[in-house]
């Protein structure tokens, strides 16, 4: 049973009934990111300034891959949601709204997928 | 009643509302995530790209890290990163229901300030 008006239901005005996974999505991924990016931060400290051959064999490990990947689908999932609040509070022309939410969802999925193929390609050698 | 003629609150930072710690706290968690999306993350990004690249694309990218430009969204990245951090994590004690009262929420506030400034420093003092 629905507490919504069934005339603002037809009229599409009333809640979508999908707010709270955008909300649930936003805290689960900043939780992740919590974890992950204290790891990511400690390695990146350590390899400030490091040359090239150091980089690269502490990104061969497995385990930094890993950290790097979970923290890659994190941010850019965080950061596909958030962008898609700030374009809905303050862009106001339909057309273009749409369009700059298309374009940060393909965007942030793109950005995903470089960086796993970029860190299977470290740790694997390739 | 057409979504276009619908009366809009004023903006929170405007000159309806007083300058307060909440709102300014409110934007620039905004504005330091919206940094980090459109600068950081895609820094992070052609780090990784640049050293699954080789080392010429690694050589190169280091020596812009390294100059003042370099530097200087580094520092700010940092910042935004422990500030967004701090307000991050207001935001999940608040969804739990807890320090909701306004003297609890100011006083999250100055610790959010502190920390993310105590933290940056730590980083940056730590990379360098």
């Amino acid at each position: 049973m629905s507490m919504q008006n069934p005339l603002a239901r037809v009229r599409g005005k009333g809640s979508s009934g999908g707010g709270a996974h955008h909300w649930r999505s936003q805290r689960y991924s900043a939780m992740i990111l919590m974890l992950s990016t204290a790891w990511v931060l400690w390695v990146g400290v350590s390899l400030a300034g490091a040359d090239y051959a150091t980089a690269s064999a502490t990104m061969s490990s497995p385990v930094n891959a890993g950290m790097v990947i979970l923290m890659a689908g994190a941010v850019f999932y965080h950061v596909q949601l958030g962008l898609q609040v700030v374009i809905e509070d303050y862009v106001h022309i339909a057309a273009l709204e749409f369009l700059l939410l298309i374009f940060v969802r393909f965007a942030c999925l793109v950005a995903f997928l470089i960086s796993a193929i970029a860190a299977l390609k470290l740790v694997l050698g390739a | 009643m057409s979504a276009s003629k619908r009366p809009m609150s004023p903006y929170m930072l405007g000159p309806y509302y007083k300058f307060q710690i909440t709102s300014v706290l409110s934007i620039l968690n905004r504005l330091t995530g919206v940094f980090m999306s459109v600068i950081t993350a895609p820094l992070l990004l052609c780090w990784l790209v640049a050293l699954a690249s080789g080392q010429e694309a690694y050589v190169a990218l280091s020596a812009w890290l390294g100059g003042g430009l370099g530097k200087l969204v580094i520092a700010a990245s940092v910042f935004s990163f422990s500030f967004h951090l701090f307000g991050g994590i207001r935001h999940l004690i608040w969804d739990a229901g807890w320090m909701m009262e306004m003297p609890q929420v100011h006083a999250s506030g100055w610790l959010a300030i502190i920390g993310s400034v105590l933290l940056s420093l730590i980083v940056l003092g730590a990379g360098l």
